[in-house]
């Protein structure tokens, strides 16, 4: 049969294979990858030289400092790669954990110094209880009037923390009604049970309020994890236990040390709480137990370093990013200024698009993908929305800003440069961001699931309520989240709403003029003073970005956390 | 239409004439007709075969233009396996998806004709497809276990329908009947995608009849499976048969000649070539085409 001579040279350099072009495309890939990180990056590293100015300090600081700090923990990072992953990854998390429970602390402590008070944070959370409790104890005894708990779901929070008909919106409806020509006060009302606890002659005193709502909530859900993990009430019972013993603890001991009681209670919550779980978890385990060295070995050579820096008298850079400017307004001196205040107007614009945007986006995600006819007149309807979403998507921001401005502003009359209307203008610029993405997310769980459910005799709404959405979720946080990325540093809509050029106090609540940290660091480009225009700049764009950095690490670990869990 | 509705509206349970009606003018249809009085005859006569529960009646089927389905005419008896066979495309899904109006999820196909489960034709305005779909269940071709946990997914079912009672127990049971109990009783939260294959399809049929449908549709559930496997499961599905009516599309002749009581012979264009007892059917078919087929001559 084998009629061909063998040939030799088919593997080889003589073959009719040619890989050159592919060869060449790589490499081309290859180097504009390389070009635009590296050029990210370089940009990156001379905004924060502005914002550090490490060059300002003395040598024998840094060299202090690269010695009890940078080596070591270089050194340990070097060991951990090379030979023991688990206590790298140890290291990670025992490094990672605390900062973000400091971020926390310090993102309550703002909430309590700003915007409420610990009573009325009190409140709050108790009628929320109540209302929560409400609705699951009606489940309980009219499981199957379905109507009913909606009615229920929807007027227990009302109730209990609105009260009827709701103040809040008073001067909304006064508002219109004037426009309208009426005078329509809404003198009579029922009020809620938040403005009750408001109102009691005797309240408990701060701590013991942050105990109940605060520490003992969070301490419950940890005991309940562990619990979970660990297949033990005894070790519930021990964080619970544990926690209470050192707020309480804190709370006498706290002001001779000179902390607060509400940042003691705040830090063992968020920082403490947190750690102590895992350390304990790892130290039980044995498995990576020498990761924990990272953390100690870097508060040991900071507190090494400060000490010999002092003796030695040894100056630090004069960074224009320090603790001052983060917790100070700007003011007309450069060395002064600080980015506070448009940094909680910035966090209340966050949260203000995370209570519309988010249900709003994700719900007409849902209505479109599951529920839209795709077929008839009404699908060639449906079509011709979801492409003009696709366009919406690419309007330019300032278009936005104007869309607010004639909206909110000239139409209803709200405060201009409000954080709410700020809140509602970036929101309506990253609606059709959050759509796309959280279709994009529902789209991706597989049909053959929809159809298992289906042929189970699901209803639609059970399908997706516990088919699609549990899918879907880490998909549509990640994409909301990369959104809100884009809504923080969003300048040109701020600046069309008339937010506050610059501020010298935070927002108390969301009706207050407000600045934002994007429109703050736009003043600061066009200031005279070349110090404000180099180095506070900086240090304005290194916390933008730090707190972007943040939120994207947020919603990688979100969708890292759910991937393949299942 | 309007005749047709007419007969059925009058005559439900006896279905002997407006079988006939309905399928004289079609050639094939000769074997039809005797089949009907034939299952007929012995419901009568020995009672050892069920009634028939599901009835199609003149069942036509559009994929937009195209046709999947052609005047289809079938009782299919309670309480036996029932199989599909026939060359790729000939409309054994789309049959399957009649019945439990899977269709109706599908754009663009539209269904002529009706179809009855114990007397009621599920395509009239007031059926509601998800209160059919709790009696008829159905399990797919391609394995497709949610992914959640073992016990989750068997209790899916229940737990939609409130039956929540006893729900530890209920999931034992159907985990024991679809023969998987024994590999997975110690991990029962273990996520049913870490299961093989077949494990799945076991998974999938526990969750099927953990509701304790009347019928179970099953769509090639073996078509990817090893022999070990498909044999169990067809071992599962004799045994589901006494207590359920089974209806099962397979391409492996063996398979439906093996555990099947009936056999119905589709052939490219959508209809329905012969229904007849399996024996019969592959013994001495009464078409040559369908004689062709089962020979291999013809596919
Ligand atoms: N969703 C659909 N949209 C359009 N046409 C379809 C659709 N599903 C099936 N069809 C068409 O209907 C006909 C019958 O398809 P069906 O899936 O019922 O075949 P089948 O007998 O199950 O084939 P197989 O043995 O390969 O599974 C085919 O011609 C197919 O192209
Ligand atoms: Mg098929």
């Amino acid at each position: 049969m084998a009629t061909r001579e063998p040939e030799t040279g088919w593997h080889g350099e003589q073959s009719d294979v040619n890989h050159l072009r592919g060869r060449a495309f790589e490499a081309t890939c290859l180097a504009l990858t390389a070009f635009g990180l590296v050029s990210v990056l370089l940009l990156l590293l001379f905004v924060a030289k502005d914002a550090f100015r490490p060059l300002s300090a003395d040598t024998g600081w840094l060299a202090t400092y690269a010695a009890t700090v940078l080596v070591p923990l270089a050194a340990l990072g070097v060991y951990y790669y090379r030979l023991d992953e688990p206590a790298g990854e140890v290291a990670y998390v025992t490094s990672g954990l605390p900062v973000v429970g400091l971020l926390l602390t310090g993102g309550f402590a703002v909430l309590f110094i700003e915007l409420l008070s610990v009573l009325e944070w009190f409140a709050l959370l108790i009628s929320l209880a109540v209302a929560g409790g409400l609705i699951v104890a009606h489940g309980r005894l009219r499981s199957k009037a379905a109507l009913e708990r909606l009615a229920v779901m929807f007027l227990a929070p009302i109730l209990t923390v609105f009260g009827l008909p709701p103040t809040e919106f008073n001067w909304f409806v006064t508002d219109a009604a004037a426009a309208l020509g009426l005078d329509f006060g809404l003198y009579y009302r029922v009020i809620s049970l938040r403005e009750a606890i408001m109102l009691l002659p005797f309240v408990p005193t701060d701590w013991a309020m942050l105990l109940l709502t605060l520490v003992l909530p969070v301490a419950g859900a940890a005991g309940w994890f562990v619990g979970q993990r660990r297949d033990s009430r005894r070790d519930s019972l021990a964080v619970v236990g544990i926690t209470t013993v050192f707020a309480v603890l804190g709370v006498v001991a706290g002001p001779l040390l000179g902390i607060g009681t509400d940042i003691w209670l705040l830090l063992i919550t968020f920082a403490i709480l947190p750690l102590g779980v895992y350390v304990e978890g790892v130290v039980r385990r044995g498995e990576g137990v020498r990761g924990l060295a990272f953390p100690v070995i870097a508060v040991l050579g900071v507190a090494v370093g400060s000490v010999v820096t002092g003796v030695l008298g040894f100056a630090g850079p004069e960074s224009w990013l320090d603790w001052g400017f983060l917790t100070s307004a700007t003011s007309r001196t450069a060395a002064d200024a600080g980015i506070y205040p448009a940094m909680v107007g910035s966090v209340m614009m966050i949260i203000v698009i995370v209570l519309t945007t988010f249900p709003v986006g994700v719900g007409a995600a849902i209505y479109l993908e599951e529920y839209a006819p795709s077929t008839g007149l009404m699908g060639k309807f449906v079509t011709l929305i979801e492409i003009n979403i696709g366009n919406l998507a690419g309007v330019p921001s300032v278009v936005y800003g104007l869309l607010g401005l004639a909206l909110f502003i000239r139409i209803l009359n709200w405060p201009q440069g409000s954080v709410i209307v700020a809140g509602l203008a970036v929101g309506l610029l990253i609606l059709p961001i959050v759509i796309i993405s959280a279709q994009e997310a529902i789209r991706s769980v597989p049909d053959s699931l929809r159809q298992a459910s289906y042929g189970m005799g699901a209803t639609r709404w059970q399908t997706i309520r516990q088919v699609v959405l549990p899918e879907a979720i880490p998909g549509i946080l990640t994409g909301t989240i990369l959104a809100l990325g884009r809504a923080i540093g969003e300048t040109a809509p701020l600046l069309m709403i008339g937010a506050a050029a610059s501020v010298r106090l935070a927002p108390n609540s969301f009706f207050d003029v407000a600045s934002m940290m994007p429109r703050q660091i736009f003043t600061w480009s066009s200031e005279l003073d070349p110090a404000f225009r180099h180095g506070v700049l900086a240090a304005g764009v290194v916390t933008l970005l730090a707190v972007l950095l943040v939120m994207n690490a947020t919603a990688i670990v979100i969708r890292n956390r759910y991937q393949r869990t299942g | 239409m309007t005749e047709n509705e007419m007969t059925s509206n009058e005559s439900t349970e006896s279905t002997s004439t407006a079988e006939a009606a309905a399928s004289s003018p079609d050639p094939s249809g000769d074997p039809l007709v005797e089949q009907s009085i034939d299952v007929e005859g012995t419901n009568e006569t020995t009672g050892t075969t069920g009634k028939p529960v599901i009835e199609s009646r003149d069942l036509n089927v559009f994929y937009g233009e195209t046709q999947a389905l052609q005047d289809v005419n079938l009782a299919i008896p309670e309480k036996q396996v029932t199989a599909m066979i026939g060359p790729s495309g000939c409309g054994k899904s789309t049959f399957l998806r009649c019945i439990n109006r899977m269709n109706d999820l599908i754009d663009a196909a539209r269904v002529e004709g009706d179809l009855y489960f114990e007397g009621k034709n599920v395509y009239d305005d007031d059926v509601d497809p998800v209160a059919l779909r709790r009696r008829i269940g159905m399990v797919f071709q391609h394995p497709n276990p949610f992914p959640k946990s073992i016990y989750d997914n068997v209790a899916y079912g229940l737990q939609i329908q409130n039956q929540t009672e006893n729900l530890d127990e209920k999931v034992e049971t159907a985990l024991k009947r679809a023969a998987l109990w024994d590999e997975v009783k110690d991990q029962l939260d273990k996520s049913a995608l870490d299961l093989s294959g077949g494990q799945q399809q076991r998974l999938c049929i526990a969750r099927a009849i953990a509701v304790d449908p009347d019928v179970i549709l099953m769509d090639e559930p073996a078509s990817a499976l090893d022999p070990i496997a498909t044999s169990k499961i067809e071992d599962l599905i004799e045994e589901l048969a006494e207590e359920y009516t089974v209806v099962i599309v397979t391409h492996n002749m063996q398979q439906a000649a093996r555990i099947s009581d009936k056999t119905a012979v589709f052939l490219t264009g959508g209809e329905l070539v012969e229904f007849d007892d399996t024996d019969k059917i592959f013994e001495n078919p009464d078409s040559q085409r369908v004689e062709d087929y089962i020979t291999g001559k013809f596919g």
